[in-house]
């Protein structure tokens, strides 16, 4: 039973915006208690359970917002469309997958890498990041922006031979920092979604659109990934990346106007058209790299390009699709970088220019890398597969030049995967030491990682189904449960409203929905919340089907 | 109801087609689960499992062939739901029991059986012991999804099963480079030959709505006409057949073949003398009715088995290894098959497949012994055995029979016309990582650090 019919409807408001104050509140209160000297010799233990009430407090929110009728919640002040509080299908999909990986993360670093400090600054960027993955408003967007990569650059300068890569993302990430803080002014004065906007407004939206591709790693602002994965932590570039900031920013502020304005929809095809360059370029990097974090981080950057590639497509498949890999990309390359942090920690860096032959010292890390390794590529039955599947079938249908880009990325980072596994774990057998047993907190981590993955790639359906209204509250499609884009959200009063036009129709798709009336969009309007009838023919049930001909 | 009814009936067919299935992916969990948590299963568990779950597939398709016979082939299509579903894009969990489908799961389960008892032996105390029968349970269950499949998305998740098992496979013994590099080798064909069956899945679903085979040709195998029309047609077939020649190894995409012998003996007898290389092959008969709609897809074809089968002759008769020369002539054989099915040939290339496959089995297995068996021959006939064949080629002048031997001996040269589009491709992006590695170095103020400057 959803979480909407168990809890009452007046009480569920308030049980959501309780539930999301756990989650950015749990890690906080677990970082003052390391930082006051709790748990000196294990700063894990209350690291872990902050985290873990975090990742159960996610796993009830997507319960209790997918259960609903599939119109966002909205709590606090709302400025340019956004409001402080936002829970939608997005969020529900994605709060959860950042929690584990989080979690994982912890659990996975070794002893010597979690001291105090460096628990504090998990913990601080897990909470920042959970603040953004909750908001919609732009201001509190650009706070959270600078406050998630503060811990990143932190710790990637405190590390040994880390002060290049460090100096790396600090560049690009001021660079971005100052667009995004200027193109959200810029937009919030002069938004790009009302009739009659200005150049400030246009350059608002570039100026966002050009921070996301440098927070992206998009080309030509590339190159801090793999410097990241390189130089930093394993667990500090995978907190930084995986989570995909800049693909969550890119939703709010430049998906969600794309309707009305003139200025928002040529910056989503610019980076759609670059995101899906690098998709290609990352992976075929991913096939020359010398060593395994090279080879983690150009694949991270591959994976990250190919989300912004199909949320930046006008096909409701292919925003679904790139949920999918979102979160299929998410979890397996973060156990694929556990796995090599876990390794490199016992065993040293791993080269991939002559085979390392560890397999036999360390079988159970084999398996593990092997498994998210497939499940990184499209392995059948685990949810990259159904993701591939969406995002090259949705952008096929968008564009044939898109459709190969995708489909070379694939081939291209399976080829990379699996090369990365016969030359680390391939090889003469590596004398130098032990076996390199997992430990019991390792294992767990990387099971929870891998379960999902196999259970949402044999059972899609219910978080296919639920993101799909997702990508129809992005098209403005109305699908069963998505909300109508209110008026007063957009900036616009209710009198200068347009009338309701499907985003999808703005831009040359065939939406087979009746348009609602004005005077029922205005009866809704004055509740955030607004259902909406369903609309035959957009449902996958519904849709026609060609009979086959006797 | 009776007996007779209730077995004949549509839901008892089900239940078998879908045990076919569920067997050998059980025992995957059975041995795989424990093995992962660190606890591998013994030897002969392990052994017996798989076993048995071959042993359950192919008693229920050897029921299932029974029944079917007994209603007269008509077939049985299992509809097990819908997977996924967005917008016009749905993906069908179907399966099918006919005249194709059934006696391959019966020949494909059997022979697998067979390999299993075989390899139990022949593996002993080998260190990747578990990890070849948890591959062999992978493999198993990939080809019966692929052989069961009635919509082109469950055919094309079995196909991925084979692909990387195969590869898994032949890099097993995985200390020695060799392995590595032609498990690579294989790996690479295979990836960019999948392309041919992601893309045919894709322009399925747009043309019909979903990927149901039902909807894109009718009636029975082998007389099956398509439902979608010529161009469609076409197009779907040239993409199948694309995705056939990897696994087919057909020219230009064969030199995997050999090199794959590097795996145990047993992975090679059921991967490149009966099953995988006959993948393809499958896959084509199963969408005949496409094929006779496309005659550009069959001249193709044909042109390209005809080619890949002179190639496998020529070039197997100058191998100077067994395994070698066992791997080109069943890269011969699997060319006549498509040839077959080119010229619109139905049964017999089934019949083809079936006889080639054990066969081809029978040789590989019996190869490790075959030098001992040679020897034994000669000791009891006092003298030298001579087993040299008749060639064509002996008729043909001398400098016709040294440039053909040359040629034979440098595998058509089709290695070196491969790296000749590769090899550029290769040092691109290797000077793409350094110039990339440079520029962080640079932008990193580390002017000649551990990774900066020239690579």
């Amino acid at each position: 039973m959803s979480g909407a019919g168990i809890i009452a409807a007046e009480a569920l408001p308030g049980f959501l915006l309780g539930l999301v104050g756990v989650i950015v509140a749990a890690p906080l209160v677990a970082a003052a208690v390391v930082g006051l000297g709790g748990f000196a010799r294990s700063p894990r233990t209350p690291a872990g359970i902050g985290l873990a009430v975090s990742l159960v407090s996610t796993a009830l929110l997507a319960w209790a917002v997918s259960g609903a009728d599939g119109v966002p919640y909205e709590f606090g002040e709302r400025l340019g469309g956004g409001s402080l509080v936002h829970l939608d299908g997005i969020t529900a999909a994605l709060m959860p997958t950042v929690a584990l990986i989080e979690l994982a993360i912890l659990l996975v670093a070794p002893r010597r890498f979690l001291d105090r400090a460096a628990t504090g600054r998990l913990l601080h960027g897990a909470a920042a990041t959970f603040a953004l993955f909750a908001t919609a408003h732009p201001l509190v967007l650009v706070v959270l922006w600078i406050v998630t990569a503060l811990p990143t650059w932190i710790s990637t300068r405190g590390t040994p031979g880390g002060r290049p890569a460090a100096r790396v993302f600090a560049i690009v990430m001021l660079a971005a920092l100052a667009c995004m803080a200027v193109g959200t002014l810029c937009m919030l004065a002069d938004p790009p979604w009302e009739r009659g906007c200005g150049l400030v407004g246009n350059s608002g939206g570039w100026l966002v659109a050009i921070a996301v591709l440098m927070r992206k790693g998009i080309v030509p602002f590339h190159s801090w990934y793999p410097a990241l994965f390189s130089g930093a932590p394993l667990s500090t570039a995978l907190a930084a990346t995986m989570p995909q900031v800049a693909a969550y920013t890119a939703v709010r502020l430049l998906m969600g106007h794309a309707d009305h304005g003139a200025g928002v929809g040529a910056e989503l095809v610019v980076l759609s058209q670059l995101a899906l360059v690098t998709a290609a370029y990352g992976a075929a990097l991913a096939l020359v790299q010398r060593d395994l974090r090279g080879l983690i981080g150009t694949l991270a950057m591959s994976q990250s390009a190919l989300v912004l590639a199909g949320l930046a497509g006008h096909v409701p498949m292919e925003i679904n699709g790139a949920f999918c890999v979102w979160i299929s990309s998410g979890l397996a390359l973060t156990g694929i970088g556990l796995v090599a942090w876990a390794l490199e920690s016992r065993a040293g860096p791993l080269v991939l220019t002559t085979p390392q032959g560890r397999f036999t010292d360390a079988p159970a890390m084999a398996a593990f890398f092997l498994l998210f390794g497939l499940a990184a590529i499209g392995l059948p039955g685990t949810l990259s597969f159904v993701a591939d599947d969406l995002i090259v079938s949705g952008s096929l249908d968008e564009q044939l030049h898109a459709g190969l880009l995708v489909i070379v990325s694939t081939v291209l980072s399976g080829i990379a995967v699996v090369r990365g596994w016969f030359f680390v774990f391939g090889g003469p057998v590596a004398i130098d030491g032990p076996r390199h047993l997992m430990l019991r907190r390792e294992r767990v981590a990387l099971t929870a990682l891998f379960v999902p993955l196999v259970v949402l790639g044999l059972w899609p359906a219910p978080l296919v189904r639920s993101l799909e209204r997702a990508a129809a509250q992005l098209l403005g499609v109305p699908v069963p449960g998505a909300p109508l884009p209110a008026p007063e959200a957009r900036g616009v009063s209710r009198e200068d409203a347009p009338p309701y036009k499907p985003r999808a129709e703005a831009r040359g798709l065939r939406v087979e929905a009746e348009p609602v009336s004005r005077a029922a969009w205005s009866a809704r309007s004055s509740a955030t919340r607004c259902p909406v009838a369903p609309a035959p023919g957009l449902l996958a049930q519904d849709a026609p089907r060609r009979k086959p001909e006797a | 109801m009776t007996s007779h009814e209730i077995l004949t009936s549509p839901d008892a067919v089900s239940t078998l087609v879908v045990l076919q299935l569920a067997a050998p992916a059980a025992t995957l969990g059975l041995i795989g689960l424990p093995a992962l948590a660190g606890r591998p299963l013994a030897e002969r568990p392990t052994t017996r499992l798989v076993g048995g779950g071959f042993a359950i597939a192919f008693l229920a398709a050897v029921g299932v062939l029974g029944l079917l016979a007994a209603r007269g082939f008509a077939p049985v299509i299992v509809h097990s739901g819908t997977w996924f579903a967005v917008g016009h894009h749905e993906a069908t969990v179907n399966l099918v029991a006919d005249g194709l489908s059934m006696p391959y799961v019966c020949f494909s389960t059997g022979l697998c059986w067979l390999v299993n008892s075989f390899a139990g032996k022949y593996l002993h105390r080998e260190p990747g012991f578990t990890r070849f029968f948890i591959l062999l349970a992978l493999f198993g269950t990939g080809m019966n999804l692929m052989v069961l499949a009635d919509s082109i998305d469950v055919l094309f998740a079995g196909w991925e099963f084979v692909g990387i098992s195969s590869a898994l496979l032949i890099g097993f013994f995985f200390e020695r480079r060799n392995a590595i590099d032609a498990a690579l080798r294989a790996y690479t064909t295979y990836r960019i030959c999948d392309v041919g069956l992601l893309a045919a899945a894709v322009v399925v679903h747009r043309a019909v709505g979903a990927g149901d085979f039902e909807r894109l040709f009718g009636a029975e195998w082998p007389h099956s006409t398509s439902l979608v029309p010529a161009g469609t047609a076409t197009v779907v077939a040239l993409l199948l057949v694309f995705a056939a020649l990897g696994k087919t190894a057909q020219v230009p995409f064969s030199n995997w073949l050999p090199r794959a012998m590097e795996g145990p003996t047993p992975s090679s007898a059921i991967f490149y003398g009966a099953l995988s290389i006959h993948a393809g092959a499958y896959v084509l008969l199963r969408c005949e009715a496409l094929l006779d709609a496309a005659p550009l897809a069959r001249a193709a074809l044909v042109v390209i088995g005809v080619g890949s089968a002179l190639h496998a002759s020529l070039v197997g008769r100058v191998q100077t290894d067994l395994k070698s020369m066992l791997a080109y002539a069943s890269m011969a054989q699997a060319s006549l098959i498509l040839v077959e099915i080119g010229v619109g040939w139905r049964v017999i290339p089934l019949v083809h497949v079936v006889g080639h496959a054990v066969l081809r089995s029978l040789q590989i297995l019996r190869s490790p012994s075959a030098l001992h068996d040679r020897h034994e021959l000669e000791a009891a006939l006092g003298g030298h055995a001579d087993f040299g064949g008749w060639s064509p080629v002996a008729w043909l002048p001398a400098r016709a029979q040294a440039a053909i031997y040359r040629i034979a001996l440098e595998r058509g040269f089709e290695e070196m016309a491969v790296m000749q589009v590769v090899g550029p491709i290769v040092r691109l992006l290797e000077r793409l990582a350094a110039a990339e590695r440079a520029w962080v170095a640079w932008l990193g103020g580390k002017r000649h650090g551990r990774d900066g400057g020239r690579a």
